[in-house]
């Protein structure tokens, strides 16, 4: 008798552990920040994206790329050799520095520009939505200023570092930003005229039946995707932290993993705004619709990993330029961001409204 | 002094203000204020956008208002040296200060001392060095270009300068026998004769060459970002590059026609039917295309070597004198392996006495060599004058008014090479 | 005689319009390599090239044609060769010794121009197309005529490394061929 109550209680235990678990890792504000599309998701893509650049442009220049690490997965485990060896190097922090700004910088680039993932829906279902239901009214508006938050702290890393090549390159952030912010958020605002939603389960089932508002309007799209280049420093836009002008730019003064977290943030910034284009032009979780009341594989985990696919997509087609382009100057990419791209995302809303009125 | 490069006025420098009394310090050494909102940013030596030497810049916000390239960081004595060598170790000295142009930098050497022994290689020795110094142009070429990529940010060009650079150290390397340093030309021939297959090889490199160039255009060159940056970046006037004394391909892109090949024709150049392209514009697109136009015009004369060397199969490579005198294992190395064995003479070679004075057109430019001889068996005084050296001074005059990120850009497009400038 | 000529040319103008077309000139350029890379890498320390026989590589002296005329240590610019005297019976004169010099060849000062090797006047010393042997110590470096007259051996062969050859080819470039065993190059 005493046998049988301590092994269901023991079975009830470990089922209790075992759900809560699985409840603690699908709890939405938990799961979207750190699992996937959050932090876990954004390590593995930014690791595979950062081979896949390099493999592409080798492929491109007569070149194997990454290779002797694991020739048998071409090099894959190259990256976290780099990423493990990071992590034991050195830290210098030059006496100089403003310290606390030095140090903390980093870390709030890398989170803040983790939290636009916290707060959009990666599934139809409702209770997959990290917000409540009157602030997800909102969720476009909430995104699109969350990923306005981390280049102030690049600006301060520039500063804080105390070296003249990393005042030029956060000079050269501190400008760049006035350059892509607004193309980006009028880009992707226009998807919100076109749905008369601010809401991004609306705007991706609106999106339904191959209907994608990338086909819509690609206009728009060409302009977040630019401005998405700009803003994580992509090619041709790897202004701020040129590395043969400038060295590191704002990133000069730091060593190790520091360096590392800051090479992996303008990855973790374009992982972001990748998600964001997918949901707002790409279709988002479509074609899959996930049944009513569905649990967390079906429900939650299959339209995460969807939107991740596009998502990934969307960041190799970035990475490939770096193949065929070389970088522009900084009053070039203020002429073009202005010139052009804030053209077409003015022209790309003007399209959004018109299709609004008509669809 | 700041020149305004647009008016196309270069003031000349005015020596009597340096005179004791006017000025407390020594020409470029004057200590000047900044202003205000202005700070100093030292540009090398051991920095990505700049080779081994460093510029020192003055910057007002982004844009550089004061330039002052600093050389001298890979100074080897070569001059110096050479003074206390017999005449053929100098060859190997030489070639070390541009080893992507070997050849183009120990030719006029060679020559000034075949002047001085009044010995001229045979026909078929002057199309093999006519060879190996368009092969060298080219790698030299391409070399310049991707370093030029990468200072860009193309890494694509990169790769492939390099790349492609391959095929013709190959070529180089079948050739010679070595595939960089190949101290090939020597006092009155060449040390090897090309090999069997050698114009076959060279026609198909000079194919696929053709073929990637235009790979080149479409990558590099009509890319809209890249073109961007380098239009009307740099520009350096006729009357600028002429008064500063600039040479090579950055003088042709400034409008101006000079050119050893064309104006003093050495070797064998004067036999072959080839363009020298001269741009007007004078900006860093200017200089890059000139580069690939002359990459172009190698090609062309690589092509004809190509059938002038099918044409004097088999003749001699050296001199008649030097023949004239050899034991028979000599001539049997040479029919059996192509390869032409020195004298013991060689090694204590003396020259007559006179002077000499010989140039040729390397990679980057012009090259100049004055050897004086007092008739013992080592020069009393070798003078190099390379190309890099005289294009230096562009630094100067051309950077300022450009922003930090057109610094790069101008300093490749120049195709600056350090430890030719150094020698 | 024809002199060259000298052609005045422009570079070439592009608009705001054909601008659109060059980038798609040069992206689908790109791609092309993207999907048909040109790549002849050589796989070093798997596979080593064959080089040709003609290849100025290290250098061996045969003992019994060298009659110690000092060209070879004269001749060299980097002063990496100097003669070394030996003390032999004398076959005539049993009571006397004879004195011969063997060249000696320092390999950390070598720089392989040939100049030895083309000096020699009984052809006692010659390239081995060998260019990639190590050595452990300096002192290695310093070859006195015992180890002079090997023939060094090139590692990556030792090992089993992949003999290959590189043949121009008009389209790619330069190929990578693999040298099949037996087969002379």
């Amino acid at each position: 008798m005493a046998y049988i109550s301590i092994w269901t209680l023991t079975r009830d235990v470990i089922s209790t552990v075992f759900w809560g678990i699985v409840k603690l890792i699908f709890w939405p504000p938990i799961y979207q920040f750190v699992i996937i599309p959050g932090l876990v998701a954004a390590l593995v893509v930014v690791i595979s994206i950062i081979w896949f650049e390099r493999k592409a442009a080798a492929r491109v220049q007569m070149r194997y790329g990454p290779l002797e690490v694991s020739p048998k997965l071409a090099g894959y485990l190259q990256l976290f050799a780099d990423l493990i060896r990071y992590s034991f190097q050195e830290i210098i922090i030059p006496r100089t520095a403003d310290i606390i700004p030095f140090i903390t910088s980093p870390f709030f680039a890398l989170l803040l520009s983790l939290l636009p993932l916290a707060v959009i829906p990666v599934s139809p279902v409702k209770w997959t939505w990290p917000l409540t239901l009157s602030a997800m009214r909102y969720s476009v508006l909430i995104a699109a200023a969350l990923t306005t938050l981390s280049p102030i702290f690049i600006v301060a890393m520039g500063w804080a570092s105390n070296n003249r090549f990393s005042t030029i390159g956060s000079m050269r952030e501190s400008f760049l930003i006035t350059a892509y912010e607004l193309s980006a958020i009028i880009g992707i605002f226009s998807v919100v005229a076109t749905v008369h939603s601010f809401d991004f389960t609306n705007i991706v089932n609106f999106q339904g039946g191959g209907k994608w508002l990338g086909l819509i309007n690609p206009i728009a799209l060409l302009a977040a995707f630019i401005a998405t280049l700009i803003s994580t420093s992509a090619f041709p836009f790897e202004i701020s932290d040129a590395e043969n002008e400038i060295v590191a730019g704002p990133f000069t003064e730091y060593s190790g993993l520091m360096y590392g977290v800051n090479m992996g943030t303008a990855y973790i910034k374009r992982w972001a705004m990748s998600v964001l284009i997918v949901l707002a032009f790409l279709g988002g979780w479509r074609p899959y619709i996930p049944p009513p009341n569905a649990g967390y594989i079906a429900g939650y985990l299959v339209p995460s990993l969807i939107v991740s696919a596009k998502a990934v997509v969307v960041m190799a087609l970035m990475s490939f330029l770096r193949a065929v382009y070389g970088r522009y100057r900084i009053d070039q990419a203020l002429h073009i961001s202005w010139k052009y791209v804030f053209a077409l995302a003015i022209a790309g809303f003007g399209l959004g409204i018109l299709e609004g009125y008509l669809l | 002094m700041i020149i305004d490069m647009q008016s196309s006025e270069v003031p000349r420098l005015n020596m009597s203000s340096w005179e004791i009394g006017e000025s407390r310090y020594l020409p470029g050494m004057e200590i000047k204020k900044l202003g205000k909102e202005k700070f100093v940013v030292y540009i090398g030596p051991q920095h990505p956008g700049s080779g081994h030497m460093r510029i020192i810049i003055k910057v007002d916000g982004d844009v550089i208002v004061e330039a002052d390239p600093d050389l001298g960081y890979v100074h080897r004595t070569m001059e110096k040296l050479s003074e206390g060598r017999a005449y053929i170790k100098i060859i190997p000295l030489v070639e070390r200060m541009a080893i992507l142009d070997a050849c183009n930098a120990t030719l006029p050497y060679v020559e000034a001392v075949e002047k001085l022994l009044g010995l001229e290689a045979p026909e078929r020795a002057k199309y093999l060095r006519v060879a190996l110094c368009e092969i060298n142009r080219i790698a030299s070429h391409l070399y310049g270009f991707g370093i030029f990529g990468v200072f860009l940010g193309h890494s694509t060009m990169y790769m492939w300068g390099f790349g492609d650079r391959e095929i013709l150290v190959e070529l180089a390397e079948k050739l010679t026998g070595a595939r960089l340093t190949h101290t090939y030309p020597i006092f009155g021939g060449v040390r090897r004769d090309a090999p069997q297959n050698f114009t076959d090889n060279l026609r198909k490199a000079i194919r696929y060459l053709r073929k990637r160039l235009e790979d080149y255009r479409r990558m590099f060159l009509d890319n809209p970002v890249i073109r961007k940056r380098l239009e009307g970046v740099g520009i350096v006037s006729k009357r600028a590059a002429t008064d500063l004394g600039l040479v090579g391909p950055n003088l042709r892109a400034s409008g101006v026609e000079y050119d050893v090949r064309a104006v003093e024709p050495y070797e064998a150049y004067d036999e072959f039917d080839f363009e020298i392209p001269v741009f007007e514009e004078g900006d860093s697109l200017a200089r890059a295309w000139v580069r690939v136009e002359e990459i172009k015009q190698s090609l062309r004369i690589l092509e004809q070597v190509a059938d002038k060397l099918d044409k004097t199969k088999g003749q001699q490579i050296m001199h008649d004198r030097f023949w004239a005198k050899v034991p028979p294992l000599y001539k049997k190395v040479f029919e059996a392996e192509g390869r032409v064995k020195l004298m013991p003479l060689f090694a204590i070679l003396r020259v007559p006495k006179g002077r000499a004075f010989a140039r040729t057109e390397a990679g980057r430019g012009e090259i100049t060599y004055y050897i004086e001889s007092d008739g013992k068996d080592k020069p009393y005084r070798v003078r190099i004058v390379s190309p890099s050296y005289r294009n230096a001074i562009m630094f100067k005059y051309a950077i300022p008014g450009h922003r930090v990120a057109d610094l790069p850009a101008i300093y490749g497009s120049f195709d600056y090479f350090p430890p030719e400038a150094d020698r | 005689m024809m002199p060259a000529k000298f052609v005045h040319k422009k570079t070439p103008k592009i608009g705001v319009l054909s601008s659109i077309g060059k980038n798609a000139s040069a992206l689908v350029l790109g791609l092309k390599y993207f999907f048909e890379p040109n790549r002849f890498t050589l796989m070093y320390p798997r596979e080593y090239i064959v080089l040709d026989k003609r290849y100025r590589g290290f250098i061996v002296l045969i003992k019994n044609k060298c009659i110690g005329c000092e060209s070879c240590a004269r001749v060299c610019p980097t002063g990496a060769m100097k003669m070394v005297k030996f003390e032999v019976p004398n076959p005539k004169n049993p009571e006397k010794k004879k004195i011969v010099k063997y060249p000696t060849i320092n390999h950390q000062r070598c720089v392989y121009c040939g100049f030895c090797v083309d000096i020699c006047p009984t052809e006692a010393l010659y390239h081995v197309p060998v260019h990639d042997v190590v050595y452990f110590n300096l002192a290695d470096m310093i070859q006195y005529v015992e180890s002079f007259q090997k023939e060094p051996v090139s590692p990556t062969a030792a090992e089993g490394a992949v003999p290959v050859k590189y043949i121009f080819d008009p389209e790619r470039g330069l190929v990578k061929v693999r040298i099949k065993e037996g087969e002379k190059q």
